[in-house]
């Protein structure tokens, strides 16, 4: 080549955007953090989040996760409180589509990747999988400490004395543990986290499980993980177990399934009925319904079926009361 | 670290004469000293002994340094130089260690009531959860041994246990130092600390907190420090006394002869302002 | 390759076309017409948005409709895609073509005052006759100031317009520089674009996110300050309005160059017995944007001294005010709201079935005080926890 290059021949093209969106200083950074994470099972790993062409607090932090870590040959499922056709899940897994050229699917079972807001699929996911949970906010101590800086402190020296008198406290004014979604559990006997806002059904399904959770807070610009057979023990007193949410007795208007986490649907003449809240299993045991030869399409639940016990047996000391 | 077990035998009769003099201290603090700034002197050079089972007395006027030695003996605060041991706890200087180590010292060796329950408690909790966030900080996590814990501990400061579960700002002021007070006591801590724990509650309340105050003190046999500009209070509590002026200490001994036969003249100009 | 789509991607496709229907089309003309009759406008959504691209502003502003919170998410998510190829020589006052540099602090300055353009001293009544008129109102041009400028005395002041804070530091009032801008290596620069911020934050993380942060927020908490919540008195010591090329290393042939010429704002202002030394002398609040905006540069030049109190008020302190002033983050937040939230609800709404079924919670606690929320950790507010935490914490 003779001469010098001129800038602009130096410089990027005008109308050309990175493979996943994000420029790779961004990736390689995401999979860094993803990394360290992973090591450090449940510490909150700070990292830069850049801003992506989605509202931030609409899901940026686990996709930024998923973008670092899709290629062509992934195949996709985005759900958002278990729903895939939701217009933020169909919008993201749009989006994820456009600038990555995976595959996408709605079956639990068949994703590579699953991203979700407010939810754990309901089918146990393997050990070739990895889901992704888009967080609001990380950090379990908020309630207690809002200054970032005293509460990395109090993560530092495992001083979380403030969420168990929390606890107490509910006890003592309601006799009952009065938290919805967002129940902090315990990773590896180390650091308490937010397992995200999926209710209390879910988080049992972190426990140990096979597969590999990353949950990242864009606008918050956070990352933990609960490696594969990692413990997760949600805040429990010895005398007073954890509690998932009580739904016996409800069947899926849909699918006439039981014992899945449900949405309840109320009725304009009083009353509710209920929905199983992961669509994809839910059009599963549509399917089996219909399916003539007697074969299950469905995979196995971390909630039996029938009993509606938890996969791992003792983990739930509630099940027999 | 383990907690020491309070001697079921030991009563204030026997206790006192006995120790005081024979027995390695409770508490040993040497060349106590702190400034802030460049011009304030609060603390110059102090040392402090306590035996098991003994109460010792601090008195001087407010900037006199009392309550500086006071925080600097709960760790909430590092002096310049001095040293500081506790007996049977950790064999060294507590202020080497660190600030998760020393939390675990103040934890389960040290109890503290405050002349501002703002400072010792949480206000909008309930009164029990005050009690209990002690135990629960010293890894207890059975909801019922918390409740019976936070009971007993409000029924040795004589605190009505229909009221136990009432957030501290809803309650009188004497009723909050008796929550502070079963808090401090919550773990049979090694070391009590009031600072000024009467100041500013009406007289007949004082009364009868002091009391109580008297009376755990001789039930646990704990060693305990209290800090008051109030000769009633020191004279009602302290075995032994020592006189601050200056953040210097300028007279101490026995309670009862330092306040009857006063040798400095300040201690004097305190006593007859008393009288 | 299987693709799943569903009945929400049909909604969603037709929700954004029907957004853009009810508005005009624009074109290319139109794009550089926002640009040039609305520089403070694009100031403003560059500045928020961190990259200095009027052209790129005006587009975003155009295409959202003149919605400014996603005008500027549009050009701060096309700055994630860029990569930082070069860093540009530091930029230092010297350097500027100031064209408006007043201080409250003294009547007359070094180098003197120079009102430049400003609405401040004009007449707010609508133009209404320009509703019936086909004139155009005033020259419309973005070149037009610079050329003004060459052609007034103003360039040959430039020499000669020394910070005000200079002099008070000959003069002993302030104190030194810890170093001089030109020992600092731009790369050497920490980048909260790129780097995650951390509490307490280094200055120079501090100073970018006053930069970037959303002038409404920024105002709101520095009114607050200004109005009382917090004792600093400020008084403007400088502001300053200018342009100044940006200038890089050329990779190839070393040789430094000019990339183009931006629009700068900067404030400074004083305060007395707020420095950290023993001595009384005056402390110094900073803040500077890309582009002219001159309430964001006062009002954070507040917040940056009052940042630095030993005990600020609580929606003072950096934690607060480094966390809640992003554009981005803010309303990013605030309209996830309008996302689905059923399952959190649900479980929200089964623990408190749980509790009113079972009917033996605390019906009385004597106290006229909240209980605090249930179905959080909330029980006591974290000022609260802080304050009475002090023997466990």
């Amino acid at each position: 080549m003779t001469g010098h290059r001129t800038l602009s021949e130096l410089a990027s093209p005008n109308n050309g955007y990175s493979y996943a969106f994000l420029d790779e200083y961004a990736k390689r950074e995401l999979r860094r953090k993803t990394l360290k994470a992973i090591a450090i099972p449940g510490y909150q790993v700070p990292y830069a989040s850049r801003e992506l062409p989605i509202a931030r607090g609409w899901g940026t932090g686990g996709l930024q996760a998923t973008l670092s870590l899709v290629g062509p040959e992934d195949n996709v499922k985005v759900i958002d409180q278990g729903a895939d056709d939701s217009v933020n899940a169909a919008n993201l897994r749009r989006f994820i589509f456009r600038v990555s050229a995976c595959h996408t699917t709605t079956d639990t079972l068949a994703a590579t990747i699953v991203q979700s807001r407010h939810r754990v699929p309901e089918e146990i996911m393997g050990e070739h999988q990895i889901l992704v949970l888009q967080v609001p906010d990380p950090e379990p101590l908020r309630g207690v400490e809002s200054d970032i800086g005293k509460s990395r402190e109090m993560h530092g020296d495992g001083e979380y004395g403030l969420l168990w008198l929390g606890l107490y406290e509910q006890l003592v004014r309601y006799r009952r543990v009065t938290i919805g979604a967002s129940y902090p559990a315990l990773v590896h006997g180390r650091y308490v986290m937010s397992p995200s806002p999926i209710p209390r059904w879910d988080v049992p399904k972190l426990h140990m499980a096979q597969h590999l959770t990353i949950l990242s807070a864009g606008r918050e610009k956070r990352l933990y993980v609960v490696p594969p057979y990692t413990s997760v023990k949600p805040l429990e007193f010895d005398d007073v177990p954890f509690r998932i949410e009580n739904q016996r007795g409800w069947t899926c208007r849909i699918s006439g399934g039981s014992n899945k986490f449900m949405s309840e649907i109320p009725l304009q003449s009083g009353g509710a009925e209920h929905e199983i809240s992961d669509t994809s299993y839910r059009e599963k045991l549509v399917a089996d319904v219909k399916r003539v030869d007697g074969t299950e399409c469905a995979g196995v639940p971390y909630y039996d079926n029938e009993t509606g016990h938890f996969y791992i047996g003792g983990f739930l000391k509630d099940e027999e009361l | 670290m383990k907690n020491s077990e309070p001697d079921p035998n030991s009563t204030a009769e026997d206790v006192i004469p006995a120790t005081v003099i024979e027995e390695k201290p409770v508490l040993k603090a040497v060349g106590l000293a702190k400034r802030y700034g460049k011009n304030v002197v609060a603390v110059n050079n102090v040392d402090i002994t306590a035996y098991r089972g003994e109460v010792l007395g601090i008195v001087g006027e407010s900037g006199s340094g009392k309550s500086t030695i006071l925080r600097m003996l709960n760790l909430e605060e590092q002096p310049d130089t001095g040293s500081y041991e506790l007996d049977g706890i950790y064999a060294g200087d507590l202020f080497k260690l660190d600030r998760s180590e020393q939390r675990a010292i103040r934890v389960f060796h040290i109890g503290i009531v405050y002349q501002n329950p703002h400072i010792g408690l949480r206000m909008n909790n309930t009164s029990s959860g005050n009690v209990a966030e002690r135990l629960i900080v010293a890894g207890v996590r059975n909801y019922s041994q918390l409740r019976q814990a936070a009971e007993t501990s409000f029924r040795a400061s004589e605190f009505p246990l229909d009221r136990m579960d009432d957030p501290p700002l809803a309650l009188s002021g004497g009723m909050q130092q008796r929550v502070q007070l079963a808090k401090a006591i919550a773990l049979n801590p090694k070391l009590l600390l009031l600072d000024e724990p009467t100041t500013g509650l009406d007289v007949s309340v004082q009364a009868l907190v002091l009391d109580t105050l008297r009376r755990v003190q001789r039930d646990i046999g704990t060693t305990m420090i209290v800090v008051s500009h109030d000769l009633g209070v020191i004279r009602m509590l302290a075995d032994r006394v020592m006189v601050m002026r200056h953040g210097r200490v300028v007279e101490q001994g026995l309670a009862d002869q330092v306040l009857e036969d006063p040798q400095h003249a300040y201690t004097q100009q305190l006593v007859h302002a008393k009288l | 390759m299987y693709v799943a789509a569903r009945g929400g991607e049909q909604a969603i496709l037709n929700a954004e076309q029907l957004f853009h229907s009810l508005k005009s089309t624009f074109n290319a003309d139109d794009v550089r017409r926002v640009e040039s009759t609305m520089p403070y406008l694009i100031d403003k959504v560059m500045g928020e948005g961190s990259l200095y691209a009027p052209e790129l502003a005006a587009l975003a502003i155009l295409y959202t409709g003149g919605d400014l919170y996603e005008s500027v998410l549009m050009l701060r998510a096309f700055r994630s895609t860029q990569p930082r190829i070069a860093y540009a020589k530091t930029l230092v006052q010297d350097d500027w073509l100031t064209v408006r540099r007043i201080s409250a602090a003294f009547k007359d300055i070094p180098g003197g005052q120079i009102l430049g353009p400003t609405l401040d001293y004009s007449h707010r009544l609508l133009p209404l006759e320009m509703l019936d008129n086909e004139r155009d109102h005033g020259p419309i041009s973005s070149t037009l100031p610079v050329q003004m400028i060459r052609n007034s005395e103003l360039l040959t002041r430039q020499a000669s317009l020394p910070a005000v804070a200079d002099w008070q530091r000959a003069e002993g009032l302030l104190p030194e520089l810890p170093f001089s801008a030109s020992s600092v290596s731009p790369d050497s620069l920490p980048d909260v674009t790129r780097e995650p911020m951390h509490i307490p934050a280094d200055r120079a993380v501090r100073l970018q996110l006053l930069g970037r942060a959303d002038t409404g927020g920024i105002l709101s908490l520095g009114y607050a300050n200004m109005r009382g919540y917090g004792t600093v008195h400020p008084t403007v010591n400088e502001l300053r309005l200018g342009y100044a090329d940006v200038t890089i290393t050329h990779p190839v042939s070393g040789e430094p160059f000019s990339i183009g010429r931006v629009r700068l704002s900067q404030a400074e202002i004083v305060t007395t017995f707020k420095g950290a030394a023993e001595k009384p002398e005056l402390a110094l609040g900073y803040c500077a944007t890309i582009g002219w905006n001159e309430i964001k540069c006062i009002a954070g030049s507040m917040l940056d001294m009052a940042m630095d109190l030993p005990k600020p008020h609580p929606s003072h302190t950096e934690d607060y005010v480094l966390h809640h002033t992003d554009p981005v983050e803010s309303s990013g937040f605030c309209i996830h709201y309008k996302l689905p939230h059923y399952v959190t609800f649900g479980s929200d709404l089964d623990a408190m079935r749980a509790v009113t079924a079972a009917g033996d919670y605390l019906k009385t606690t004597g106290a006229s005080v909240p209980l605090g929320t249930p179905g959080s950790f909330s029980e006591n507010a974290p000022n609260g926890a802080a304050k009475s935490g002090k023997e466990l914490s």
